[in-house]
């Protein structure tokens, strides 16, 4: 049994179309960060490269909790979808090939959150993503006693 | 060369791909604390979770009774199911009672769902649709117990601590208050309920060492009123019974999960508490642990604790004691009855706290023993690091969570009786924030199982016992006023029991099993009774011998 010091040759077999599986495996691809502006609204281009069946970044990191507004990149040559994550009802964007968009999500942190492309198998395949959210909830909604230990 | 891209344009709401119309009447408006105080006087609507604040669960209306009962149809079906990936994709369930007010009904689901119908055909309104985190602590599955309704709102809790008010007529939010630390291990799954001017909440997270709290809320803004939490500081009334130099009151449990009931005379709102954490491991927490597994009567103004009565002092068993407090009056006394974890009915004096006597009502019980008086004395616990204990009942308890109901007409409380035993292994572990915190290895019974809707007086004497075919119940029962009982089972029969007898009357196969709570209501003359479907929760706990049954996510109702 191979172990963790091979991870990036085994990820290398995992990420993408037909390789070791028929689709990419979840949770296998590039990890991005959000940007803040000043007003604490967050940032972040999500994209799908030409036949990757897959979200670059595939892991959405984000500081906070709050608002985050998404470029969405369609860069491949077949029609997909997004439906996402927000507070209220879930955005729905259609993505043709080679489309541009952009979707506003309302989201609380911290949590993890998968989103992907409502189409076919496309979620299977490797079009579902996370986006990441960190940070802590408000002081007001902490426990009262004393910082506890963390695993 | 550059190609431009094709615009995409703006991501919008799922739901715009629908025929959803995206509003409902403003119904809500006109309910305020004065209709709820008056409840069950409109028993046309269900406006607030158990029906009323007494907890009794029973409706006045008798259109559907022992004589008709057997034409019962189903009226509509609203189906949900899950899509995508959700916290507990596989053990989420469809926990909640639906609320309904002339004519619209508001019910929630699990992750962040809650769907405003029309009540006669099910056509769904409009629907609101939290985002709730894939990796949210949950012990007990993704599930929702329902909303309150008033002043043109509705509210509820989200999985990962946040209280809701939502605009009734078009589901849009109007604010959000985060009432619960997620990273801490807790969350939320309880029905709030509105007090005068004010709505109130509880906490979840029992199995991961949070210290328990109920808190109040201004209906208006959100603003809070109070937090009292149910484990005491060192020097509060009650730290005398933890260990006075350790750290175990930090993460002493007592959660109040589901909703309490009120006695406006009294100004106090009784809340069961959950059990002490570690669950299974008492040496880590000598003494009574109060406030778990109690009752503690609330001032609702000031949340102040004005008595408190503890079922199960130092549990070791994870008998919770969260689930309904009945109000119901005898020989001119204000009463208050609890059927709990650990096998026994107890009726207190509910406006002091003072036990007036203790029954059991399940058939296995070799836990401890309870004398009519109140006088606990353990047998069987997890005490030494790995040898296994077993006994009765397990850790779902002789009456999990669901509710039991009561007719005042005939005085009985109608309970979904579980009874299964377990076994649980101690093995201490050292507590680490969000992580489970149990204190033991748990296995409970898959066989030997069984379970029953059983009636008893107020007295806690047996009257008649509905058995079920080898299982517990797991599902709350609906008391009416057509001298019929309600009850789903988890091989998904609903059922219609004669209030007196027992006697089954009718039943409908809906494919999925039982783990909410009924209502009924009526709409232009026609009286509906209403239950979600969708097996799921705590499975492993509560009837792990049933765990690999048919999922389901469907919302009957029925009608003559």
């Amino acid at each position: 049994m191979t172990i963790a010091q091979d991870r990036e040759d085994l990820l290398a077999e995992l990420a993408g179309q037909n390789k070791a599986t028929i689709g990419a495996v979840l949770g296998t691809g590039s990890i991005g960060k959000a940007t803040e502006r000043p007003d604490g609204t967050m940032e972040a281009t999500i994209r799908i490269p030409e036949d990757a069946m897959t979200w670059e970044p595939a892991i959405l990191m984000l500081p906070h909790g709050g608002k985050i507004e998404l470029t969405i990149i369609n860069d491949d040559k077949n029609t997909h979808a997004c439906l996402l994550p927000s507070n209220g009802e879930r955005q729905f964007i259609g993505l043709l090939n080679h489309s541009k968009g952009r979707a506003t999500l309302e989201l609380d942190g911290p949590g993890c959150y998968w989103y992907g492309s409502p189409a076919g198998n496309d979620e299977g395949r490797g079009l579902t993503a996370a986006i990441v959210v960190g940070g802590e909830v408000p002081p007001e909604a902490k426990l009262d006693r004393p910082a506890q230990p963390r695993p | 060369m550059t190609v431009e891209y094709v615009d995409a344009g703006e991501a919008f709401n799922h739901s715009e791909l629908s025929n959803l119309p995206h509003s409902a009447p403003d119904v809500t408006r006109g309910i305020n604390y004065e209709r709820i105080l008056q409840a069950r006087s409109e028993s046309q609507n269900w406006i607030t979770y158990y029906g009323d604040y007494d907890g009794k669960r029973h409706s006045l209306l008798d259109q559907i009774n022992v004589d008709n009962v057997k034409n019962l149809k189903v009226a509509w079906i609203h189906q949900a199911s899950a899509t995508g990936l959700i916290a507990s994709t596989s053990t989420y369930a469809f926990e909640a009672c639906p609320l309904v007010v002339d004519g619209v009904m508001f019910v929630t689901g699990w992750d962040g769902w809650l769907w405003a119908l029309d009540a006669t055909t099910g056509e769904q309104l409009w629907r609101y649709k939290h985002a709730v985190p894939f990796d949210v602590t949950l012990c007990c599955a993704n599930v929702n117990r329902g909303c309150a309704v008033a002043n043109g709102k509705v509210y509820m809790v989200t999985q990962n601590a946040q209280l809701l008010a939502i605009d009734a007529t078009n589901g849009q939010k109007v604010w959000q208050k985060t009432i619960g630390d997620v990273r801490a291990g807790e969350s939320a799954s309880i029905a709030p309920l509105v007090v005068k001017d004010t709505i109130i909440t509880g906490s979840a997270g029992g199995e991961y060492g949070v210290r328990g709290h109920i808190d109040c809320w201004d209906l208006e803004t959100g603003e809070q009123r109070w937090r009292t939490y149910t484990v005491p500081k060192p020097g509060e009334p009650g730290s005398e019974t933890w260990p006075a130099d350790g750290e175990a009151w930090q993460r002493g449990g007592a959660n109040h999960w589901v909703t309490g009931t009120y006695d406006p005379e009294l100004n106090l709102y009784y809340a069961g508490t959950g059990n002490p954490a570690p669950d299974f491991d008492g040496e880590v927490r000598e003494g009574d642990n109060l406030y778990t597994d109690s009752v503690v009567a609330l001032d609702v103004d000031t949340g102040e604790i004005k008595w408190h009565y503890q079922f199960t002092p130092h549990d070791l068993w994870d008998y919770d004691s969260t689930m309904e407090m009945t109000l119901f009056e005898r020989d001119g006394k204000k009463l208050l009855a609890h059927f709990d974890k650990n096998g026994y009915m107890f009726v207190l004096d509910r406006t002091n706290g003072e036990l007036q006597h203790v029954t059991p009502f399940v058939d296995r019980i070799d836990w401890g023993v309870i004398t009519r008086d109140g006088k606990v004395t353990p047998r069987k616990y997890p005490d030494k690091e790995g040898e296994p204990c077993h006994f009765f009942p397990g850790p779902a308890g002789a009456k999990e969570w669901t509710h039991a109901s009561y007719n005042p007409e005939h005085d009985l409380f109608y309970v979904p009786v579980a009874d299964v035993g377990a076994t649980a292994t101690r093995r201490r572990r050292e507590f680490k924030e969000g992580m489970p915190y149990w204190g033991a290895a748990v296995e409970v019974d898959i066989d030997n199982m069984a379970g029953s809707v059983s009636a008893f007086d107020s007295h806690g004497e047996e009257k008649w016992r509905y058995r079920l075919n080898n299982m517990p119940m797991a599902a709350s029962t609906l008391s009416t006023a057509g001298n019929l009982v309600f009850a789903g089972t988890p091989a998904g029969e609903f059922m219609a029991l004669h209030a007196e007898t027992g006697e089954k009357l009718w039943s409908f196969q809906c494919g999925s099993g039982h783990h909410s709570s009924p209502s009924t209501y009526s709409v232009n003359g026609k009286q509906y009774i209403s239950v979600p479907v969708g097996w799921g929760g705590w499975l492993e706990g509560i009837v792990p011998g049933l765990s690999g049954q048919g999922h389901g996510a469907s919302l009957i109702t029925f009608s003559l």
